[in-house]
């Protein structure tokens, strides 16, 4: 091979991540051991399903099809377990006397966030198993944006619909356990823990994540892994400022820390609505899209694996820049404008490569050829 | 510290109105002022501790910046932590200094007085009306605080050499809560001595004093600083103790009220309480001794809050 045909090849070849420089040194503090079998990355590692229906969503109004949904949701779950009906699959990983979490998320409002329609089915079949609302959250990190969203019309009376701060403003520290946290002296910020949820680390003993399907700036797309992640723990946008991200190694590592990760038993990312730039915002639907999806399985890294790709090919597919894309000559440091105007914008080096690293640290497969994609179609 | 030695040294209010005024001030809770000369005898007919201060008296006063926090477009930050004006490292470098906090906008007056107070500084306040009642309810605070004479706790030495780019570092320290003793010379007390112009702290570093500060910070090391605070970045700590007993000024520069403050102090302490700004006396919560270290929580922090850990029986 001639040295214009190697550099044609690395050319072809696609973006392999790249790794950070160095790795910030992160302290994990938690009494709490694992669970015999973790919830991540659960009894299916590397399994996937993914339940497509045309039906879904209608991309005029935005608006998702609650019957579809329940159909979708009951074909994923029996799918995933073998189950043959969804109580039976749900009975897999929920009992009577379960406290159920429900992670949504809320940033992409007000056009991608979890959707009503699966957290309502979610609760319905917890509450079908006999779990009383009393004991199931539907939870986030800020009170604004659930108050946005607002989950309460679309649920039974009785679930509680809580956050741990009124706003992201860092006045708030009460509903973080001060015995459970992550230190990392990232950029040289004074205030280095970031605090797990009370909620999580005292009330819970099950968590539904359901994410969504959304580009990220810093990670280069956020999933389960981060919404898990960065939703249950304080004092995280500290991870990355003035273009340089340590999300590569803090989104797992956080994820990792008991007891979330023994308690996050089931995956349901919401692919519905999609967000590919700008993410993980979607305040205008000039970047959202439509993958009419939901994915299902235990594996938070596999299925972000899988999101990887599809917000990728939809950048690609716009002719935008890739998200593993390290260059500085797309980099508009801080220039949030310039950001949301260009796709061809990055305000931060993106680290998709944080799912890798998860897989690292045992929280499910990241390895393509090993993840086993189950399609569905309803 | 005698009653009247005591307040004396609280921080005043400087008023030039005339003593019509007086009941705005009695309803404030405002007892102390300090006053232009030919306003003094009224005043104190009126019934008020009036002390004459001159406008020549006043202009000899180092000037303070308004405490708080502001946006800085012109600084490009290492952190996302907001840029936060405070005075401890003018009070610590020059203890005996005589100050002056300026036209000091609406709704800064009561930390301005607190954070007077929590470094014992020889301060006059010049308010907006809009403040009185905030800061009749601050003196009214501090006037009650136990009084207090434990030593401050140190870090590191910081040599004075007098310049400007050196106060910078000071007030980036501070700010940092990262302890400092200021000395004249090096000193054997400390592994740690600051010395610009020296080999290891070369002059020209002073020119960037937030990445010098964070330097000194990471040859400390976090894990042998005295205090920490987590759940803000806006929260500075001054910390005095014996080496048994231990008082903690903590001054909220955020301008809004905190829930949940944790502090971590180096060292072993038995339970102690809160004194804060606004709620009074309040329980410390989820106290914990570890790794030599004591963590506890103070649940609300207002603009100011005092934290004092007996000693041990």
């Amino acid at each position: 091979m001639d040295r214009r045909a190697f550099v044609r090849l690395l050319a072809a070849a696609p973006l392999a991540p790249a790794l950070p420089e160095a790795l910030p040194k992160l302290k994990v503090v938690s009494a709490y051991a694992p669970a015999a079998v973790p919830g991540m990355p659960g009894p299916y590692p590397g399994r996937v399903v993914s339940v497509k229906s045309e039906r879904s969503v209608d991309t005029t109004s935005n608006a998702a099809n609650g019957d579809v949904v329940r159909e979708m949701m009951a074909r994923g779950l029996c799918a995933l377990t073998g189950e043959r009906t969804a109580p039976q699959a749900w009975r897999r990983f929920f009992a009577p006397g379960d406290v159920v979490g429900i992670k949504v998320n809320c940033g992409g409002h007000p056009n991608v966030v979890s959707s009503y329609e699966i957290v309502a089915e979610a609760v319905r079949q917890l509450m079908a198993l006999g779990i009383p609302t009393t004991q199931i959250y539907v939870y986030e990190r800020f009170q604004n944006q659930l108050d946005e969203v607002d989950y309460a019309p679309h649920l039974p009376e009785g679930v509680t619909i809580v956050a741990a701060e009124t706003a992201n403003r860092r006045a708030d520290n009460r509903g973080y356990d001060p015995a459970v946290y992550v230190e990392a002296d990232l950029f040289g910020e004074e205030d280095t823990r970031s605090n797990m949820m009370r909620l999580v680390s005292q009330r819970l003993t099950k968590i539904i994540n359901i994410p969504n399907v959304k580009d990220h700036g810093a990670t280069g797309a956020t999933g389960c892994l981060k919404n898990v992640a960065y939703g249950s723990f304080s004092n995280v946008a500290r991870t990355h400022h003035r273009g340089k991200s340590h999300t590569y190694s803090f989104v797992g590592t956080l994820a990792s820390v008991e007891p979330l990760r023994s308690r996050t038993v089931l995956q349901i990312m919401d692919g519905l609505r999609g967000v590919w730039h700008g993410g993980p915002f979607a305040r205008t639907r000039r970047y959202v899209f439509y993958p009419k999806r939901i994915l299902f399985g235990t594996d938070p890294v596999a299925i972000d694996r899988l999101l990887l790709d599809i917000i990728d090919g939809e950048r690609k597919a716009h002719g935008a820049i890739s998200i593993y894309d390290r260059s500085p000559q797309y980099l508009k440091v801080d220039d949030g404008a310039a950001r949301d105007a260009d796709p061809n914008v990055n305000i931060i080096i993106r680290e998709p490569g944080h799912v890798e690293y998860a897989a690292r640290l045992g929280l499910g497969v990241a390895d393509l050829a090993r993840i086993k994609v189950q399609d569905v179609e309803v | 510290m005698t009653l009247l030695l005591w307040l004396a040294a609280l921080p005043c209010l400087y008023w030039t109105a005339a003593a019509d005024s007086a009941p705005r001030l009695k309803a404030a809770g405002i007892e102390r002022l300090c006053v232009p000369p030919e306003r003094a005898e009224q005043w104190s007919k009126a019934g008020f501790s009036a002390v004459a201060l001159s406008e020549a008296d006043l202009a000899v006063r180092d000037t303070l910046l308004a405490p708080g926090i502001r946006a800085r477009a012109d600084r490009a930050s290492a952190t996302r932590s907001p840029w936060v004006d405070a005075n401890g490292w003018r009070f610590l470098r020059h203890p005996d200094g005589q100050y002056v906090y300026e036209d000091l906008p609406a709704g800064r007056a009561a930390l301005a007085a607190a954070e007077a107070s929590a470094y014992g500084a020889d301060a006059v306040l010049k308010i907006d009306p809009a403040d009185l009642e905030s800061l009749g309810q601050m003196m009214a605070f501090v006037a009650q605080l136990p009084a207090n004479d434990l030593p401050d706790v140190a870090d590191l030495a910081v040599v004075d050499d007098g310049s400007a780019p050196l106060g910078e570092v000071l007030n980036l320290l501070v700010r940092r809560n990262l302890l400092v003793r200021i000395v004249k010379a090096p000193s054997s007390d400390f592994g740690i001595n600051v010395k610009l112009g020296t080999k290891e702290y070369p002059l020209k570093e002073a020119g960037e004093p937030s990445a010098l500060a964070l330097r000194i910070r990471r040859q400390l090391t976090d894990e042998q600083r005295a205090l920490r605070i987590f759940g803000s970045e806006v929260v500075i700590g001054r910390l005095a103790s014996d080496g048994s007993r231990a008082r903690l000024h903590l001054l909220n520069y955020g301008g809004r009220e905190i829930e949940g403050l944790r502090i971590h102090l180096r060292g072993s302490f038995p339970q102690g309480a809160a004194l804060v700004a606004g709620p009074g006396r309040v329980g410390l919560e989820e106290s914990a001794v570890v790794d030599g270290a004591t963590e506890f929580t103070v649940p609300r922090l207002s603009a100011y809050g005092v934290v004092d850990l007996p000693a041990v029986k």
